[in-house]
This record gives structure tokens, sequence and C-alpha cells, in this order.
């Protein structure tokens, strides 16, 4: 990172040479809209400058014809975006569940004493500004002089007194198998031990790109992860041919696109991003001959709480996923695509970049594709920090260079109103990376595997309290649970009982253990429930995005629902109210529990806020922020019963405040006087 | 005639009604009688479907295989209802559509969302300004809960924010539904309002660089479900369950803007628009609605003087007229600022005093693209219709100059304007012989003439007047003439007797009716039959006059 001279001005208004070759390269991958180059731009000012000025705003505005509001609503709706200077060694630490239950906070803390950042005083100027309920102002200063202030968007950053370090918190890294995580500016770190803390200010190497030297389970029914954790395997594109790699797209383009989807379809392919959608039917609404181009997006957003499979297949095979997006392209009559990848992927989104020049030099990309006379685009597009960018419609705005503001449908069908208001196709990086080896194997030969309306292999992500957490790519429903986590990942840790599991990412509904389900008749345990779509669904959850997240019975479900909250809080987007209100309430609810201020009401008050999310919202976000709630409520009762045991006397509030309420053993039937009668406020620090 | 829109067969709570295809659900419901509570909704803007308020029940006819509709014992269709809630905003009616807006479901939707609108909200109706218009308040008494059941610190936001010069923000009430970005970007075309943060964080704001200066800011504050904008100029002045409402229209503009007089008494708080998608939709300038503060203007004109001196009415009737008798060749200026009816009385009053030149003032300025034409004169068609002028307005301007200056007129009658601004110097006007002006504010011409007859400002009157379009409109009268002023219909009537007419005008009605008699144009009309939107007088003109 290049730092401009004097802290916290960029006197450079004017970037410099290399920067604006960068920025008009980045302008020329959107030839249909200049506005969708203002993500790419936020990231190069940012990369060059270590922050986003108001300079940097107005510049970008300028140059993309567009208003200065346009651009600050985006600066500060992405975390990742900073409007002042973070320090020079910026360590971002994963907070979400899995992160969070392998130790993250106690990382966290320990790499701030390192840093000599004084983190308790800082907590407590933080408290109520981050995720907070108190103050919150919306433009960012220092509060202290060791801390940026990105409330509203993000968490805040703490940085050391001396300007060397700083430390924030971010959400899901996409690497809960190896958790805690954090990333050393751009360099991922996983498998982090707490006592070696301090010496992550001085890494200089990443471990993203590292190789497992466990050989698959022999469980497993390796596909799409064929390629992955070969030791001496380079991930470039002669590797990738010399296995065998670009012949199936040869197959393909010698194929008819109608062809192409009757196989898909034949194959029975349900997406992998969470929502199971038949691909053959997704891809059959697109209508050909149109006079709208069609586009394909691929969504690498991979940020569903315990998912973790998309970061191997881009950083160790990333030919596999271009070949299956050529195709898909190819099939749906796409010219134009975009690889939508997460922010904190800079890593991957680097790979897929060269991986993306190899191909082009190659002839797999561009125009006249091997002779074809097909022709297709395929850009980068790096996300953010934004957990709604996953929402399809969500990801075409942010792709459109606004506010990922999840579109209604009706009307926005993608397939018929996407991106720039045209058909567009979105599909997970693992659902096109089997489009390949479907065509390679053919659709019907391809539905062998796995069960019947469940066909193909799929990746189960396991992170938690197992042995050996990790990535397994089985047939679909060829494991049950149990075997899973028994047999494939070396059951639970010593001396420890399973207590609930979470099949399908953090949204899916949690499983207790010893629960029975009913399923066509029969009665089925836990341990023996298919780890498929159907029989998921049948149990109330579902596979999701195959995240499977294990709790063993040391495990607060008060505190693992809080923070599963505290997630999707962070994480909604704010645009319709039941969502943006009601995962906050969600959060500031448990959140009490846990200090110790629960009131008799508060599981039926919990469960009822989340029922009037779910099913009411824009997107699907309000039931995966509600599930969560319901389910734990549901199958941890006596836990929340139990934290929520204080009797609140009518009248409710303005009576009794937050903090009354934890302070106080009870809360007495009269109230206390209270002066003039109006709430006391807080003392000034909190505020 | 327009081409037939089909009618599609709806069942609303039940009860299977008609609706043109092109209705959206929520409208279809409101005809119905069945109101659906809205903050996001707004027909004249595009539809982000937000707040979720509008939550209802659909279904659509149950479908055998070959797709024909299962009909049920009453041989209408069967419905299957979807069972998520849907939003009714964002759809249009379809054929066989069934939609329930009085369920349990739809209930509990409601109040789910009215309780999460309010457990951030600050909850200070007695201090803010929207109290009495907030559809907040409103819903919430309907649809809403009578407790809280938060127990959590609120969300601090901005408030106090100037988002303008004329609009300012409390982020706390903001229900975030996003109507003023909207509006600004798709109506006024100044896309300076934006979200920032995210979440329950989310906040409306500008850019420091680009603030919210548009000459239509103010209709954002119009839109504004709830008390998070307020206007600065009206805030903590008023509550708005004093004001008396009075329909009229603007005069800043040839446009004729319909709007509402919010007074109490006799004194003006604010001047909102009000919808005529045939004028102004329901739109109106800043500059327009907030240019009424000089009617209550201290400089006021409270009665007639005559000499300068201050004179009972019947006085300075009589003297007006036997000064302009007196003083020989005489010439009229009047302004296309008075309404048909006062234009009608000055005709007639021209000639009984025998002017043959007579003329108004033009006032053309460059169209804004969105609502203000050219024409600053309200009412310059209802001058060309009753002959206030000839040929084109401000064609014998020069000719009445100049015969002022060589001496020829020696006699000047202005009604409504003032002598400078139509090319006089001031030594012209010291020049008459007879100088009579009528006029609300005292300016050049007031202070050299010989009978000054103070009038009535726009919004102490009633009347009509024409637009540039060709639509009869009425203005009403909100607030009394100040002082001793008099309408100014009353003012010629008296001048036209006092040149020996019999007039017989008791009331404005009269007027109206003598005019309809006289002037074809309005034959068979009267103030009555214009009715609150006006009707079209003339054929609408294809010219190239910019509106909306």
């Amino acid at each position: 990172m290049e730092y401009a001279a004097g802290n916290g001005t960029q006197k450079a208004m004017t970037p410099p040479a290399n920067l604006l070759a960068k920025i008009e390269e980045a302008i020329s991958h959107y030839p249909v809209s200049k506005r969708s180059a203002s993500l790419p731009l936020l990231h190069l000012w940012q990369e060059h400058y270590g922050y986003v000025s108001d300079e940097g705003v107005s510049w970008i505005a300028a140059k993309l014809e567009l208003q200065p509001i346009n651009v600050l609503e985006l600066v500060t709706f992405y975390p990742m975006f900073r409007r002042e200077p973070a320090g020079k060694k910026h360590i971002r630490v994963c907070r979400t569940l899995s992160c969070a239950m392998a130790g993250s906070y106690k990382l966290r803390d320990e790499l701030a004493k390192s840093a000599g950042i004084d983190i308790a005083a800082w907590n407590a100027e933080m408290q109520g500004h981050a995720h907070g309920d108190q103050g919150h102002d919306h433009s960012p200063k220092k509060i202290t002089g060791h801390a940026v202030h990105n409330a509203g968007h993000g968490n805040p950053v703490a940085v050391s007194p001396d300007g060397e370090y700083s430390i924030e918190f971010v959400e899901c890294l996409a690497s809960c198998g190896s958790a805690p995580v954090a990333m050393v500016d751009d360099l991922f770190q996983e498998n982090i031990r707490i006592e070696d803390a301090a010496a992550l200010w001085k890494t200089t190497t990443s471990q993203a790109n590292r190789v497992l030297p466990t050989p698959p389970h022999p469980r497993e029914h390796r596909l799409i992860f064929k390629n992955i954790d070969k030791q001496g395997r380079g991930n470039d594109i002669a590797t990738y041919i010399a296995e065998g790699g670009y012949e199936p797209l040869k197959k393909a383009l010698a194929t008819k696109p109608e062809d192409l989807l009757e196989e898909v379809k034949k194959s029975g392919l349900r997406g992998r991003g969470g929502a199971g959608f038949p691909c053959g039917t997704k891809w059959s609404f697109i209508k050909r001959g149109g006079p709208k181009p069609t586009y394909l997006i691929c969504n690498a957003d991979e940020s569903e709480p315990g998912t973790f499979k998309d970061r191997y297949i881009i950083h160790q095979d990333p030919h596999q996923l271009i070949e299956g997006m050529v195709i898909s392209c190819f099939t749906v009559g796409a010219s134009l695509a975009y690889l939508y990848i997460r922010g904190e992927f800079p890593e991957g989104a680097e790979i897929l970049e060269k991986a993306l020049a190899e191909a082009r030099a190659k002839g797999f990309l561009g125009k006249n594709i091997l002779g074809s006379g097909f022709d297709l685009e395929i850009y980068v597009h790096r996300g953010a920090g934004a957990y709604i960018c996953g929402e399809e419609t969500g990801l075409i705005e942010s792709l459109e260079g606004k506010r990922p503001y999840p579109r209604i449908k009706p009307p926005y069908f993608p397939a018929v109103l996407g991106l720039y208001q045209c058909p567009t196709i979105v599909n997970n990086v693992e659902t096109l990376c089997h489009v390949k080896h479907i065509v390679q194997m053919g659709g019907s030969e391809y539905a062998k595997i796995g069960r019947p309306n469940n066909t193909g292999t799929r990746i189960l992500c396991v992170s938690g309290d197992v042995q050996k957490p990790g990535y397994y790519e089985v047939a679909v429903g060829s494991l049950t649970l149990g075997e899973l986590i028994n047999d494939v990942c070396g059951g639970m840790k010593p001396g420890r009982t399973l207590k609930g599991v979470i099949p399908g990412g953090s949204s899916a509904k949690v499983l207790r253990a010893g629960e029975q389900f009913k399923i066509k008749d029969a009665m089925v345990r836990l341990e023996d429930l298919p780890m498929d779509f159907d029989s998921l669904a049948a149990a109330g959850s579902m596979a999701g995005s195959g995240g499977v997240i294990v709790m063993d019975d040391t495990r607060d479900m008060v505190e693992i629902l809080n923070n599963i909250n505290e997630f999707y809080a962070h994480e909604s987007c704010g645009q319709c109210t039941p969502c943006r209100e009601g995962a906050q309430w969600m959060k500031k609810i448990t959140d009490r529990i846990v200090a110790g201020g629960g009131v008799e009401q508060d599981p039926a008050t919990l469960k009822n806020v989340a029922d009037n999310i779910a099913g009411k919202t824009i997107c699907a976000f309000g039931e995966a922020c509600s599930w969560p709630t319901q389910s734990f409520l549901a199958k941890f009762k006596d836990e929340f019963a139990a934290r929520s045991t204080k009797a609140l006397p009518p009248p409710m509030p303005p009576e009794y405040t937050r903090d009354e309420l934890i302070q106080h053993a009870s809360i007495p039937s009269v109230s206390a006087p209270r002066g003039n009668g109006h709430e006391v406020m807080a003392p000034a620090a909190t505020r | 005639m327009s081409t037939e829109v089909p009618l599609l067969n709806v069942q609303i709570d039940g009860v299977w009604m008609q609706f043109p295809k092109g209705t959206k659900v929520i409208e279809a419901c409101s005809q119905a009688g069945k109101f659906i509570p809205r903050y996001c909704y707004h027909p004249k803007l595009s539809i982000p479907g937000n707040c979720r308020m509008c939550l209802i029940e659909m279904g659509m006819p149950k479908m055998t295989p070959d797709r024909k509709p299962v009909l049920g014992p009453d041989g209408r269709p069967e419905i299957g209802w979807i069972p998520r809630p849907q939003i009714s905003c964002a759809q249009d009616v379809a054929e066989g559509m069934g939609i329930r807006t009085d369920s349990p479901l739809v209930k509990e939707c409601r109040q789910g969302v009215m309780e999460f609108l309010l457990i951030n909200h600050p909850l200070d109706c007695p201090i803010c300004d929207q109290a009495g218009e907030c559809r907040l308040q409103e819903f919430s008494v309907e649809y809403g809960n009578s407790h809280s059941r938060f127990l959590e610190r609120k969300v601090k936001k901005p408030k106090n924010v100037e988002l303008g010069p004329r609009v300012t923000l409390d982020a706390e009430r903001c229900v975030l539904c996003s109507r003023c970005i909207r509006f600004m970007k798709e109506v006024a075309k100044d896309d300076v309002l934006g979200f920032v943060d995210r979440g329950g964080f989310s906040t409306i704001a500008c850019h420091p660089e680009k603030t919210l200066e548009s000459n239509y800011s103010l209709n954002t504050v119009d839109i504004c479900p709830v008390g998070a904008l307020t206007s600065t100029d009206f805030r903590f002045k008023m509550r708005v369950w004093f004001l008396k409402e009075t329909k009229s229209i603007d005069v800043n503009d040839g446009l004729g803007c319909n709007i509402l007089i919010g007074s109490r008494e006799n004194h003006i708080y604010r001047i909102t628009p009000r919808e005529n998608n045939d004028v102004n939709g329901n739109w109106i300038p800043d500059s327009h609605r907030l240019n009424f503060k000089y009617i209550q203007s201290e400089e006021r004109i409270l009665a007639p003087t005559v000499d300068q001196k201050p004179a009972a009415w019947t006085e300075a009737t009589k003297a007006a007229v036997a000064k302009l008798k007196a003083a020989g060749k005489l010439a009229m200026i009047v302004s296309s600022k008075l309404t048909n009816e006062e234009l009608y009385l000055a005709k007639r009053l021209a000639t009984a005093l025998n002017i043959t030149l007579h003329d108004t003032l033009p006032r053309f300025e460059t169209p804004d693209g969105i609502l203000i034409p050219s024409d600053r004169n309200p009412n310059t068609s209802g001058a060309r219709l009753l002959g206030a002028f000839t040929k084109e307005p401000g064609a014998h301007l020069k000719e009445i100059v100049e015969g002022v200056r060589k001496g020829t007129i020696q006699g000047v009658l202005s009604l409504g304007e003032d002598l400078l601004d139509c090319g006089f110097a001031h030594e012209d006007l010291l020049k008459l012989k007879a100088l009579v002006v009528t006029s609300i504010l005292p300016n050049a011409s007031t202070k050299a003439a010989h009978v000054v007859l103070s009038g009535a400002a726009w919004a102490e009157k009633r009347g009509s007047m024409v637009n540039i379009h060709g639509r009869l409109q009425r203005l009403n009268k909100a607030v009394e003439p100040a002082g001793e002023s008099r309408d100014d219909w009353e003012i010629l009537r008296d001048l036209l007797e006092a040149t020996g007419t019999v007039a017989a005008l008791h009331s404005i009605e009269d007027v109206f009716r003598s005019m309809s008699q006289d002037v074809p144009a309005f034959a068979g009309l009267n103030l009555g039959k214009i009715g609150d939107l006006g009707l079209q007088l003339l054929p609408k003109q294809e010219t190239a006059t910019v509106t909306a």
C-alpha cells in the first residue's frame, strides 16, 4: 500500500498515471454502463491511497459521470471501504460463528494487546457504536485517536496509538473449516493459534493456496474437488489442459445449445448456492433470440457462514470454473459474463484474472472461440464485504454500481429483467463447475450419481466441534448426517457429545441431537438423516449451501444464536422494514439475554419478531435471519427460558432501561422515581 | 376514441368486481373501498416495494391440467391462495385474481410492520410538525399495537440536518421509504438524495458537495409520509389541525398549479400542492409555494388614497373617474394577473371611459423544463379571450409610453401593474394629468398616482383564470382582504357605476353570469361548474409551451 504524504489527507487529486491506467482498464470492463465500475474504482482508490477520502468520492463520481451521492452511498454501505486510513498493517479477524467458536474474540484481544491497543477501553468506547444501539454518527471520525469510526456499515477499526497497526472484526471470511481465520492486509491466514497472535503482524506469506496433505476420505466422490489438494499441482492452464481440461468445451461447442440445455435438464442438477433450484429449468426461462442480450453471472460471493467450498475451486482449480462458465454461456447464449467474487477473496480475484488471461490467450475466451463463431468475454468483479450480494438481484444491483438492494419479484426476475434490465442467469461457482462434468459425462450418466431429484455430488463443508472439520465431496445423499460427523469427520472431540447441528449454512434451521423426524411415514433419527436436499427439507431445515456447523455439549445456545443474530443484523441491507428493524431487534434481545438482562417475555417476543420477518420481506434474507431464531428457540427452549427469568411487571417501557434490566437481579414492581420523568440518559461514554 | 381497455374480474374480500387491465392491486382495493395502508408507494413514482405495509393475501384461479380455471359452485373461479403475503403496490390486477385485505394474516403483517417502524422512532409527536398529517400516527391507530415491547436502546441518528436551504431532516423519524430519493431522481431530475450506512443504521443524506437545492425540494416534504422531512419555513409555526385549507390555484405562472392554502385566523402559514393530473400532477415549485409572504407584508396598502391622502371608497372611486374623464385621452394598462371577472369588467370600464388604447404587460422567461412555463403571467389566456390586449400581449405598450411622453395621452388607468415595469420612466408619470392605479403594495406608480385603489391579493378573493393550456380554473378566498382593501371586481364595478353605467352586479357570480352572456367562450358556465379541478375551456394547445 502506498500512502500519500501527510496523515489523513490525500493531496494528489489527480491520480498518478499507473492508477489512472488501472482505472481506465476497469471502466473498459463495463461496456454497457460506466456506473458498474464504481466498486472497482473504489477498490483501486483504496489500494492506492489506503482509504477512500471525500476527494476520492468526488473524483470517482465525476469520472463515472455520477452524482457524488451515488458513490457516497456505496462507500458507506460496503464495510471493506474505509473513509480514514487504518494502520499500516491491517488485520481483519473473522467474527462469525465457526471462528467465534474457535476463539476469534480471544484472538482479536491478543492481537490488540500485541499491537499496543487497549481493547478494553476501546470496547467501552465503541460499545453501541458499531452494532450498537446507541450513538452513531454517520460521518466517520476518530474518536480517541485510536479508532476509525466505521459505524453504520462496518465494524469499527481499532488503530494502535502509533498508527502502525489496526484490527477490524469482519463477518465470515468463508474458511470456517480452518477457524479461526484472519487476513493480514490481503494475506489470508488460517488455523491461527491464539498464542501465535503476535507473530501475525509479521506475516508476509498467505496460506490461501496451501495444499492439504490428507487424501480424500474413502466415502468421498470427488468430481469438482478432483484436483483440490493435489501435491505439486499448479493452477495454471497448462496443468489443466494436460489433465484433459477444455476438452468438454470443445465437445460443447460442437453441440447445439438446445441439446446442451437438454443434457443439463436430464442431469437433474440443482443449484448449489442455497436454494437448490433446478439449473436446467432456470436456464430454460431464457428466451433465445430476443431483442436484448443475455448475460451470465457467476455468483462467487460465497458468504453463507459455514460455507467454504468455492474458495478452493477458485484458488486451486480456476480453469474448471472458467470452462464451466464458457459452456454455460454458450448454452444460454450469453456473450458477456461477470464473475462476481466476494471482496474478501483478493487473492482469488487475482488468480481468476490470471486464469482468464490464460484462457483468452489460448482462444477459449474472446472472439470466435475455437473457431466456433461464439464470442464471449468474462470479467472479474469484486464485491466489498456484503452478504446481501449473494442474493442474485442484490448482486445484480451491486454489479450495476448501486447499493445491493434486492429487487422485488415480480417483476424483476433475473431471467427476464436482470443485469441492465436484460435476461440474466446467475449461478453459483460449484453449479457452473458441475456443468462441465455434465457435458463431459452426459446428463443421464451424471444423474446416476446421488439419489433421484438429488443428483450429482455436493461439497459438504463441516466446521465447528468435530475432530476433522473440512470439505468433503460426496454423492448427494450417500451419507447420513451421523456418518458425516462420526465417520468422515472423525466424530466429536474427546469426551464431548453432539448438541446440535446446522446442516446448510447459518440460516438453515438448527437440528437438535436426539431429534427424530417423520419422513415418508417413517421416523428417522437425526444421525440417520441422508444429507440431500429433500431429506433435510423434510426434517424442517435445508441443505442450503452445504455448510454444516456442528456444536457439542459445551456450547451455550443463547450465545450461539446471539452470534448468528449479530451476523444478520450487520448484514441486513436495510432496504425493507421487517428485516432492517427486526434483525437488529433480535440481536439486541439476545445480546441483552447474554448480558444477564433476560426477562420472561423475551423468548415469546423473539419468536414473534422472527415470525414477523419471515415471509414478509423483499428477499430471502428475511427467512435467513429469522430461521435461526425460530429454530433455536424451538429446539433449545429450556436454555432460553433459563436465561429469561426476570419478571417484568407491566407496564412495559419506557419504565425500564436496558441497563437496569441487566444490572438488577429483579425488577421492582413499582418503578423507581425518575425526577422529571424522562428516561435516564446513559453515561456520555456509551452514547 | 381511445382503444377499449379490457375489464378483468377480481375478487376482493369475497366480492367479485371488475377493473380495467393495468390497474394496480393497491389502487383496485382503494376503488373497492378497501384502503391499503402504504408508506413507500406513490402513484407518481417508481415502485421499490420496501415498506411492506401494503402486504395482502393474493391468489390466482386454480387451474385444471389443461389450463382451464376450476370453477366453484357459484360458477366463479376457485382461488388458489399464495401462502406468503404479497405486496399490493407492485402488481397489476389479473383475470380471476383473489385478494384478501382483511384476513388475520394481513392484520398480523400490518401490526408487525407498524411495530418495526416504531421501535426506533423517537415518538416525539408533541414536538413534531407532521403530527396531524402523519401516516405513522394514522396507521398506528388503525393497524398498530397499543403498547411497545421494545426494551432496548433506540438507534441514534442525525437530527436537525439541513439537507438544503428549505428542507430539514430528522433521520430518527424517517421510515426509509425512499419517496424523497425517488422524487428527486425521477421528477426533479436532480439526483442528490441517497441512503448512507446500512441495515438498521441506514439514513437519508445528501453529499455535502451537492445538497438539496432544487426548486422542487419542498415536494419531498409533502410526500414524506412521516415527520422526517419538514419545511424549514413552516416548521414550528402552526399545528396543522388548526389550518383551514382553501382550494385555489397558484398565480406565479401561466400553468396555475392547483394548491391548498393553509391559513388560520386570516393568516396564511403555508401553501401545498393539490393533485391535478391535467395541470401540475402532485407538485409545485418551491419558488411558487413560498411566494405568499408579501400578502401579509407590513407594506400593504390598506386603504384607497386620493392625491396621496386616505379617502373613503365612494370618494376615491368618484375621484378616479372624474380625474380620468377630465384628463383627456386615456390609456389603460391591465395586468394579466387579473382574474377573468376583473378583466371582463376592465374591458367594460374601458369602453365606458372611451379608452381604445390598452395593453397588458407580458412576462416571458425561460421555462424550467419541469413545471414552470415561459409565461409568468397567470392569466394571459384569459386576457386574450377577454380582449385585454389586441394582437400580442405588450404590442401596444411602446405606443402608450410614447403617447404619454409626447403628451397625446394625458391619463392612464393601471390595473395591477407598476408602470415602471411597463417601460415608463419616473418623469413620464409626473406628466400625467390623471394616474389611477390599483395595487396591493406600494410602488413608483402608487406613489405618483392621483388615485390609488387598494385591491385584494389573490388569496383574498374568488374568481377564475385560464391557464396556458386553455384550462379554466378557480381562485378561492383563504383570508380576508387586508385593512380596507376591496375585492378588485367590486372596485371595477364601482368605477363602472361612477361612469354612469348601471352595472347591477352584486356578487362575483353576477359578474361571471354577465361575462358568460357577453363572451361566447364562457357561455353556459358559472363558477360552480368549473369545479375544484377546473375544466378545459379552450382546445388544448399543441404549442411548444413546456410543462411537466
